[in-house]
């Protein structure tokens, strides 16, 4: 785990402390693939409505918490205010609001909504001749919603090779409807896939730069909850829950232990 | 009403490269032209009514004006929640022009049938729900409100009709005929027709409207003192008329029940009670209940 993956794990246990807010596990499971994404996109921080910035969607807009601590590290805003999470006059609402939080596209939330999103921005894209790209997240659970899957279908019929979809595929669709060969699924959809360890900033990158001639589809392999042994073990039970201070405690020197 | 659809969307066009026409296999032979001179800008992009909300959505949020078109009750029933979220709550403009407007496809079936969905739309914050009734005001319309930044809904009908409207404004209701009367009608869409030859020779007023919303509230209030009616062949008028309090409204128009015969529209229609001869009957009986 990096230092800063490290640190932002920190801030979202915190945020959920402090709030009593926060799906844990699921943020924990995607906090390298948004930070590989950012690290990689062109956006300005300074200037979020950037004429030539690529575009990030949230798809699985319940991991909005590691959404936010991501764009603070990014200088979007300061991680103070995000200590508001949930709460009554916040800007940071458990799912994202693109009309309060800059660096938010698209406010997400509903499943299967965001990645249809995206491929209407990366159309957008196509018919301006611009050379700017569109990152979506979307969940392996998420992907239980037909949507998920009417999207896939029209950007490959129009070869839309502007965008990067990112499966976080942390086993959360296990006790449903189960995809067992995301692969396979997405091949047979006529993407360009590739599967790579969700929790490696450097190998995520590698597979976001990669060229394609269709959509690219990164199925990044994680864990719910990586970097604390508690949550991993406990997922159900952590699923919507924040930790009391003995709690934090104990998450906190888990986290410490990881190697960096 | 779709020819005119058609022609008004490629009218815009010529001066406008924000419009993106995106069908859901619906009315690809009559965009031939469209196509032909906007090829980027033009989408057959299947049968996905929920995919095709989203990706309007998208377009919208890059600048673009879409359009997507295709049959009313799987663009908005269906779609709901990608109208509700994708578009409004995101507050990303779109037009959504469905055909197959209550009982067009009378013979296809209940499968086919739409009438809630001027009702349903209403109810959703920032959303505009146009319901022209004939081409005339759906030209106007269209032009008005397609590029506001709010998402418009445009409730196209096969079967519009043929009263001539002096002036047609968006968010405006009509008043055609003041005549003093106890009784007001009130209707919306193509089933003006049905009621203007009803209502022949009768002393009643007329007040019609194309905007469902925002519903022209001041209109209504001149005709407070009136008992009201509102023949309409779907819901969401009588709801529209209902916002303003302490009102005398009743309406006339579909039962709470499916709808099991095919046939055609004015089949449909004369069933319900909203044929000509039937809306007159119970104009008159409204009449004589205010002797």
């Amino acid at each position: 785990m990096t230092p800063v993956c490290k640190e932002i794990r920190k801030d979202i246990l915190g945020i959920s402390k402090a709030s009593g807010h926060g799906h844990i596990p699921t943020c924990f499971s995607v906090v390298e693939i948004i930070y590989a994404a950012y690290d990689f996109m062109s956006h300005d921080p300074k200037n979020p409505s950037l004429k030539s910035r690529d575009i990030f969607v949230l798809s699985k807009g319940h991991a909005a918490l590691a959404h936010y601590c991501v764009l603070s590290r990014c200088g979007y805003f300061g991680i103070d205010e995000v200590y508001s999470f949930g709460s009554f006059m916040s800007r940071f609402g458990c799912h994202a609001d693109r009309l309060k939080v800059p660096g938010i596209e698209v406010s997400t939330g509903s499943l299967g909504h965001g990645i249809g999103v995206a491929v209407g921005i990366a159309i957008a894209f196509k018919i301006r001749r611009e050379a700017r790209r569109v990152f979506v997240v979307i969940g392996d659970g998420e992907s239980n919603e037909g949507t998920v899957w009417e999207a896939v279908m029209v950007a490959v019929n129009l070869k839309l090779n502007n965008l990067i979809i990112i499966y976080d595929n942390n086993q959360s669709h296990a006790r449903g409807l189960q995809i067992q060969d995301p692969t396979a699924h997405f091949r047979g959809f006529g993407c360009a896939v590739s599967e790579t360890d969700g929790h490696d900033i450097g190998l995520i990158q590698k597979e976001l730069g990669r060229d394609s001639d269709t959509v690219k589809v990164i199925i990044a392999n994680t864990i719910k909850g990586y970097g604390c042994s508690t949550l991993i073990e406990n997922q159900y039970e952590w699923h919507r829950k924040s930790p009391n201070e003995a709690e934090y405690e104990i998450l906190t020197k888990e986290l410490d232990a990881e190697t960096v | 009403m779709r020819k005119q659809f058609k022609n008004t969307i490629v009218d815009l066009a010529r001066h406008d490269d924000s419009i993106v026409v995106v069908l859901g296999d619906v009315s690809v032979y009559l965009f031939n032209d469209f196509r032909e001179k906007y090829p980027d800008r033009f989408f057959n992009m299947g049968i996905c009514e929920n995919t095709l909300i989203s990706v309007a959505a998208g377009l919208s949020s890059q600048g673009f004006s879409p359009f997507v078109h295709t049959i009313a009750p799987f663009v908005t029933e269906r779609s709901l929640e990608q109208i509700k979220l994708d578009l409004a709550y995101n507050r990303f403009g779109a037009n959504i022009a469905s055909c197959g407007a209550t009982f067009d496809y009378a013979w296809d079936g209940a499968t086919h049938h739409c009438y809630t969905d001027l009702a349903i739309l209403r109810l959703i914050p920032e959303l505009e729900v146009v319901q022209p009734g004939s081409c005339h005001e759906l030209d106007i319309l269209l032009r008005s409100q397609y590029n506001n930044g709010r998402p418009t809904y445009f409730r196209l009908s096969d079967h519009p009709h043929t009263v001539p409207l002096d002036e047609v404004a968006f968010g405006k209701g009509v008043l055609l005929r003041d005549a003093g009367a106890p009784v007001t009608v009130m209707t919306a869409g193509p089933l003006l027709g049905n009621v203007m030859e009803a209502c022949a020779g009768l002393k009643v007023n007329i007040v019609y409207f194309h905007t469902l919303k925002p519903i022209d509230r001041e209109l209504i209030e001149r005709f407070r003192e009136t008992k009201i009616v509102v023949f309409h062949d779907a819901f969401g008028l009588y709801e529209a008329v209902q916002e303003l309090p302490d009102l005398c409204v009743s309406y006339h128009g579909l039962p709470d029940m499916f709808c099991s015969f095919y046939g055609t529209l004015h089949d449909i229609r004369k069933k319900i009670g909203l044929d000509p001869d039937a809306i007159r009957e119970t104009v008159k009986l409204k009449l004589e209940q205010c002797r």
